[in-house]
């Protein structure tokens, strides 16, 4: 981490040697510098440093950049924010304000949420929406309203920070980004998704790595871009935790519970990347107390680890306390579409959140094996396990592999 | 019994560079040469900090494949690096590329002892006698061979370590880390018990965990198993899916990081995974050997390696599973970076290896030809 001591022997540095460049996710080219390679022993000024002359060398070491670990904890830290955060309101990002409001209420700022549409609409009765009391009770403001009119449905308040966490495209985000410029919203962040990246031969997709142009994200991250002094974008995956708007565990539950198989598509090795949404929060709450730091920045919004989909399985029955068996299939062959069939992507869907670690500072709590409990316990307390379910489409896959269900 | 070849050394203040490497000693007590551990600021115009002046190294090993690169790069840094192997293998091979002065620079300044380090009295003795500042030990696979070194070296300033990323448990969540639980009844729990030992002696040690090397010299037949069949145009046969995850390090990397922890005080006591910073799945290592070496893009055949008998053959270079380690800790503690991606890498290796017509075993397509002959194949 961080300390004083760091920066302010980079600034130093940063004043007597002109090729230094500051703390940055960039090397320094492979020039002859005779200063530290390292984050080594920057703590005293004194103290030896390893020297690596390169340019003798018929091919290159290490790489001369300052280290990305001595990144400098501004004092904005201690300032406190307006955040409006623009949220869904349906889907698996949903729960990401929920947790988010909550975090920086208890970090002292101020949040409004202002979820989309209609406050008795049906959508609200289901969580996070049906647990906005929490929000509320913690000095928050909810309101609802249309993106395309924000300034109405804030009643005229003014922020420092916008998070929006609703549009999937510019059509959306336009105008909530439009009216934040023009309200002089300082730093704008953006909730994309990891399902932009291309996909690879060489997982996992790391923050630069090629996206697909025609995606309505990519369009949003462009303009933001384009007309914010100070933004910062977020790609996540799947998450869980309480208060989530949509299945991820719960799918893997309902099987496991009521003694069925659990019909996974392809071999059961794609890996991806399934965060509690406490990881997610804590990363965007960084990012709006040091905005210098994040400015700029795409995030990998998601754990520091992957699962395999029959890990994620395996790992769910554990939690249960229950056995658990896993059947693979081909959905071509089935003749089913996989989407539907499954929560997750039939592929290798694997980000890391380099760039958060680097240069935030943030590090992933998510695991899985004691995060899993938790949502079992609650699987079980609602009274979900009990629930009648019909799985007609699991049915179907375990008719065609001739796998016995038993009732 | 092993003989003592060691080196006639002069007590300098700073940058040792040795004359001659091989000239004979005969057995009396060689005395460390003064070593300044800390240099004061020179300023002349800009910053220049200088490293500690150089060190008496020794490498346990060296004459291989990662001990070639790292003894390169520590004797142009100006330190006193000694081999001890027991000779089989020549002391100093002129790599591909490296020009013929670098090659003479390099030979005249590397020294040999001669032994087997599994003669752990003459270890000790001979060890004991020259009084090394730092080991290297680059070909150590089991505690019992360290013991000797820690006690023939009581004022040894930092033992650093070539471990092993397959000391970790098996896991469905990835990637490695550090610290991840590790097993101790893998094929590499050798490497684990002399990394407790380490940790259990009150030495200064570091250790570094590759998953697969890969480079000019390899003598496991990582890329080379790709390149034998892209260069007879055959199918690349890949068990099961294809889309099992492993990691591939550069072996200049290595080296590379293997210099960094050198006198590094963030890396006292420290394990650190290293290689590439990008993993890559079984058919996707097919394509990028194939890029790489400038071959068109090969004809990938799946197969179910239950379906065959292949004895005591192997008919796949990496373990049939996800395997990978992330190097966060080493870039984030250390400031590491590896140089090469994965392309670059493997055109590297190509083009000083493989292309030249140099590889170290045959081809060998008898599972290929067993599993292409039963023509089963899996639907991906």
């Amino acid at each position: 981490m961080a300390t004083i001591a760091s920066s302010f022997s980079t600034l130093i540095f940063s004043s007597l040697h002109s090729k230094l460049s500051p703390p940055s996710l960039l090397s320094s080219p492979h020039t002859s510098l005779s200063s530290s390679s390292s984050s080594s022993s920057q703590s005293s000024l004194f103290s030896s440093f390893l020297s690596i002359s390169p340019t003798s060398l018929t091919y290159p070491t290490c790489s001369r950049r300052l280290s990305a670990s001595t990144f400098t904890v501004k004092a904005s830290a201690a300032e406190k924010k307006k955040v409006l955060i623009v949220n869904t309101n349906s889907g698996g990002h949903a729960v990401i304000g929920f947790y988010f409001a909550k975090e920086l209420l208890g970090s002292g700022h101020e949040v409004t949420i202002m979820t989309v549409g209609e406050q008795n609409s049906d959508k609200m009765k289901k969580p996070p929406f049906s647990r906005f009391s929490e929000i509320v009770s913690a000095g928050g403001r909810a309101v609802w309203g249309d993106p395309a009119e924000v300034g109405k449905a804030v009643e005229g308040a003014t922020f420092d920070v916008v998070l929006d966490n609703n549009g999937k495209d510019l059509d959306t985000v336009r105008p909530v980004a439009d009216w934040s410029k023009s309200a002089g919203v300082k730093q704008f962040l953006f909730i994309s998704s990891a399902g932009i990246y291309v996909p690879t031969d060489e997982p996992p997709h790391v923050e630069g790595d090629a996206v697909k142009a025609s995606a309505g994200h990519v369009g949003v991250e462009k303009y933001i871009a384009e007309i914010f002094n100070s933004w910062a974008v977020f790609r996540p995956q799947y998450m869980i935790g309480s208060g989530n708007n949509k299945d991820c565990e719960e799918w893997f539950f309902d099987r496991i519970v009521r003694k069925r198989p659990v019909p996974i598509p392809g071999s059961g090795m794609q890996l991806t990347n399934i965060a509690h949404v406490r990881d997610l929060s804590s990363m965007l709450t960084l990012a709006v107390e040091n905005p210098e730091a994040a400015n700029g920045k795409i995030f990998n919004c998601v754990s520091d680890r992957a699962v395999t989909l029959d890990g994620m399985a395996k790992l769910c029955a554990q939690a249960a306390g229950l056995p658990v068996e896993i059947v693979h299939y081909d959905p071509k062959a089935v003749g089913i579409d996989a989407r539907k069939a499954f929560p997750f992507r039939n592929m290798h869907f694997y980000a890391e959140p380099r760039s958060a670690k680097d240069i935030l500072g943030w590090h992933a709590t998510t695991n899985l094996p004691e995060d899993l409990k938790e949502r079992f316990d609650e699987y079980v307390k609602i009274g979900r396990d009990k629930k009648p379910i019909q799985f007609e489409i699991d049915d179907k896959i375990l008719e065609f592999l001739k796998v016995p269900v038993a009732v | 019994m092993a003989s003592l070849v060691a080196v006639q050394q002069q007590t300098q203040p700073s940058l040792s560079i040795l004359p001659s490497s091989l000239s004979d000693f005969n057995g009396t007590r060689l005395h460390t040469q003064l070593q300044c551990k800390r240099k004061v600021w020179q300023t002349r115009g800009a910053l220049q900090v200088t490293a500690s002046s150089s060190k008496n190294i020794l490498i346990m090993g060296g004459t291989r494949f990662i001990g070639v690169f790292l003894s390169r790069l520590l004797v142009k840094e100006g330190h006193q690096v000694t081999l001890f192997t027991r000779g089989k293998a020549p002391i100093t091979q002129q790599l591909p590329g490296e020009s013929d002065q670098d090659f003479a620079d390099f030979s005249s300044k590397i020294l040999h002892l001669k032994g087997d380090r599994k003669d752990f009295d003459f270890v000790k003795s001979s060890l004991s006698a020259k009084g090394f500042d730092v080991v290297y030990d680059i070909n150590g696979r089991e505690a019992d061979e360290v013991a000797p070194i820690l006690d023939a070296l009581p004022k040894l300033e930092q033992y650093i370590y070539c471990s092993s990323a397959g000391v970790y448990l098996k896991t469905d969540l990835l990637p490695h880390s550090e610290t991840d639980a590790v097993d101790p009844k893998s094929r590499h729990k050798g490497k684990l018990e002399t990394e407790s030992l380490l940790e259990s002696r009150a030495v200064n040690w570091t250790s570094l965990r590759p998953v697969y090397i890969y480079g000019p010299l390899n003598y496991n037949p990582v890329e080379e198993w790709f390149f034998h069949r892209l260069k007879a145009g055959r199918p690349i046969p890949i068990p099961n899916s294809g889309m099992q995850i492993t990691q591939l390090g550069h072996v200049k990397d290595l080296a590379a990081a293997f210099v960094q922890v050198l006198g590094n005080e963030k890396a006292t006591k420290q394990v650190f995974n290293i290689s590439g910073e990008k993993y890559v799945t079984f058919d996707g290592l097919a394509r990028a050997c194939a890029k790489a070496a400038g071959f068109p893009e090969p004809d990938i055949i799946h197969y179910n390696p239950k379906e065959f008998d292949f004895g005591k053959k192997k008919a796949f270079p990496f373990r049939d599973q996800h395997f990978f380690a992330s190097v966060d800790k080493a870039k984030h503690v250390l400031g590491w970076k590896p140089e090469f991606d994965l392309v670059k890498g493997l055109a590297d290796s190509y083009n000083l290896d493989f292309g030249r017509g140099t590889y170290r075993k045959e081809a060998d397509f008898s599972t290929d030809d067993l599993i292409l002959g039963k023509s089963l194949v899996l639907q991906a």
